[in-house]
């Protein structure tokens, strides 16, 4: 490293760098940590196993969704349109699997396939130059028609009791979770293990401790997480699927030179045409991804409310993935965020609503709360911002 | 010796307006040349002919020699020819690497998961930040964080990446602090000294004073003096920039 001295920062100087920087996530899950104190002290049960697992699954849609959502924002558009989507999508899948009667993979990739058609029809109109506000405003209200159409004259397909209600169902067997969890631990820190390695080969100092904490941590969120979920049956299908959609994401935004472009398109656009990075296809793809993570968050949902209907996508959800992605530390703005903030975001919103109905309070303080909680995060993140050198943060 | 860039004759129009008539302009290894004049005198239209941007109406422009056309910025780049455009064109929420290589990351095959070569990209970051002493806090840092003689300096390196044989510098010390102006003129040294040719386009008498062999003044769309490094004063730049005095006439510096 060429070292010039540059300013002396304070210590605070150096936390809020950090904290607006490169560990995003830690404001976020003290935040976290905050929320689940406080109805931790209200009631016992709300950190119960049981709880806990019933939390993960009422996110597990919102977190699919917002990881679309994500994807969308880096590039520096928004969607208001993917929870009618999801809902879309739910119905040609339900329809496909339980009315026609095909088999439970051919519905399922054929729901992903009509997502990812309509968002590309949406992101053609947006690379033409309308914005994309608008045209994922129009195409909340045309979807909310396509569903009518899609589903049976009655407007509703019940699941219940077919393959297709066993996607949300299915639980994953104690020991095969707990091998997952011993093989993301290896996977991690062979993966540490080899940036350290290359890191030291190019005489880069760097201690060994960057290996083992991160690995250490991550075994004890994975076993800790596994030990948690399986307490009454197996590891819940969804959380598996959530996980995996983020292993891919993570991919795909960290490891390859797609995510650098996404990023590079959110930040400055001119300049990222200019350095030859195509910008309409990454907007495009961005939009493709929104429209499987659509697909499959509508199929999760559906086969756990064990059927679809015209309300399947409506309601908050929409607003939960945004606000999901935007808690988790996404800009509105473009260029900055990473996946995890849909995950932790998600987690955010989720304990909030399961806290409060856990208390039975009125959903009017769920609303209150969820809403004050959104805009408390986009300030803290104003005022670390400011209070940051870094302001384009990732 | 063959110039490294050799424009002879270009003219270029807009409609029924002249940008630029018969201009002659040569870039040598190891040379700075400057490229001044007023608002409007043609320095960005010429600058986008030679960068690939815009095609000269007549004229010819030959690279170490042989005529070629610069039809795109990619056969700019192609031909060595790397252009470093004022606004900078740096992503700010990205890091020093990756905005030295936007657009042309190393990654690994397909069947290795296309992963982009961080280590390889850092090490030749390195090596290219070092070549012109530009000194980053940390090669991870948003550039948006560093300052303006840093990054034109990044701006700089990345036009390096593809080891050019002329660079052309749009402007590079508007904007900058008397520092950083320091700082940017010494990278301008470096470049020179490493035997490329450099273009800069400026409209600051003083820095073009201190970095340039050569120095060519365009008013109006024409080349009207060429002056070497020590045979001009101020007061000769000046007339000529602004056609006060009929410097055509009574300079003669022209060649």
């Amino acid at each position: 490293m060429s070292v010039a001295t540059e300013t002396r920062r304070s210590p605070v100087g150096r936390v809020i760098e950090m904290a607006a920087g490169g560990h995003r996530s830690i404001p976020v899950l003290v935040v976290l940590a905050i929320i689940w104190t406080v109805f931790y002290s209200q009631s016992s049960a709300y950190l119960s196993f049981q709880n806990i697992t019933n939390l993960t699954l009422q996110i597990a849609t919102t977190a699919i969704l917002a990881l679309g959502v994500v994807f969308v924002l880096l590039v520096g558009e928004i969607d208001l349109s993917s929870a009618v989507l999801s809902g879309v999508c739910a119905a040609v899948a339900a329809g496909l699997c339980v009315n026609s009667g095909l088999p439970l993979p051919i519905a399922i990739g054929a729901a992903i396939l009509a997502g990812m058609v309509i968002t590309f029809i949406e992101a053609l109109v947006i690379t033409f130059g309308v914005p994309s506000l608008i045209v994922t405003l129009g195409g909340m209200v045309i979807l909310q028609g396509l569903i009518l159409v899609v589903l049976p004259p009655e407007f509703t397909v019940s699941v219940a009791g077919t393959p297709f209600a066993k996607i949300a169902s299915t639980a994953i067997p104690v020991g095969v979770s707990y091998g997952l969890a011993a093989a993301g631990t290896v996977f991690f820190a062979v993966y540490r293990l080899l940036q350290y390695r290359e890191r030291r080969s190019t005489g880069t100092r760097i201690s060994a401790t960057s290996v083992y904490v991160p690995s250490l941590l991550v075994a004890v969120v994975l076993f800790g997480g596994v030990f948690t979920l399986t307490r009454q049956r197996g590891l819940p299908m969804p959380v598996l699927i959530v996980a995996v959609m983020l292993l891919i994401a993570w991919y795909f935004t960290t490891q390859t030179r797609y995510g650098i472009h996404l990023y590079a398109v959110g930040g400055d656009r001119e300049a990222a045409q200019r350095a030859g990075v195509p910008v309409r296809r990454m907007v495009i793809y961005s939009f493709l991804i929104l429209g499987a993570c659509a697909a499959v968050a509508g199929m999760v949902d559906a086969s756990r409310q064990l059927g679809v209907s015209v309300s399947s996508g409506g309601g908050a959800l929409m607003l939960n993935a945004i606000a999901a992605a935007v808690v988790g530390g996404t800009s509105l703005f473009g260029g900055r965020g990473s996946i995890w903030s849909a995950i932790l975001g998600a987690l955010v919103i989720g304990s909030i609503s399961n806290g409060v109905q856990l208390l039975g309070l009125t959903t009017e303080v769920q609303y209150f709360a969820t809403g004050a909680v959104l805009i408390i995060a986009v300030a803290v993140d104003v005022v670390l911002t400011r209070g940051s050198i870094l302001p384009g943060r990732r | 010796m063959t110039a490294l860039l050799e424009l002879s004759e270009i003219s270029k129009y807009f409609g029924g307006v002249r940008a630029l008539h018969e201009v002659d302009m040569a870039v040598h290894e190891g040379e700075v040349v400057a490229l001044i004049g007023d608002n409007g005198a043609g320095k960005s239209t010429l600058v986008k002919i030679v960068s690939g941007v815009e095609s000269p109406d007549t004229g010819e422009i030959r690279v170490r020699g042989e005529a070629t056309n610069l039809v795109s910025s990619r056969s700019a780049v192609d031909a060595g020819i790397r252009t470093v455009f004022q606004d900078l064109s740096l992503c700010d929420n990205l890091d020093a690497v990756q905005n030295l290589f936007l657009g042309q990351e190393r990654h690994g095959s397909f069947w290795s998961g296309r992963r982009i070569r961080r280590h390889a990209m850092e090490e030749q970051a390195q090596r290219i930040l070092e070549s012109l002493s530009v000194k980053l806090r940390s090669l991870s840092t948003p550039v948006v964080a560093l300052s303006g003689g840093q990054r034109q300096g990044i701006a700089i390196c990345r036009a390096l990446i593809s080891d050019p044989a002329v660079v052309i510098l749009d402007e590079p010390t508007a904007a900058l602090g008397v520092s950083q102006r320091a700082e940017v003129l010494d990278l301008i040294h470096r470049l020179r000294d490493q035997g490329r040719g450099v273009v800069v386009v400026s409209h600051d008498m003083k820095d073009v004073r201190q970095v340039a062999d050569r120095i060519v003044v365009l008013r109006l769309g024409t080349k009207v003096a060429e002056f070497r490094r020590g045979e001009y004063s101020m007061s000769d730049l000046v007339s000529a920039m602004t056609g006060a005095h009929e410097p055509l006439d009574d300079e003669g510096g022209d060649q």
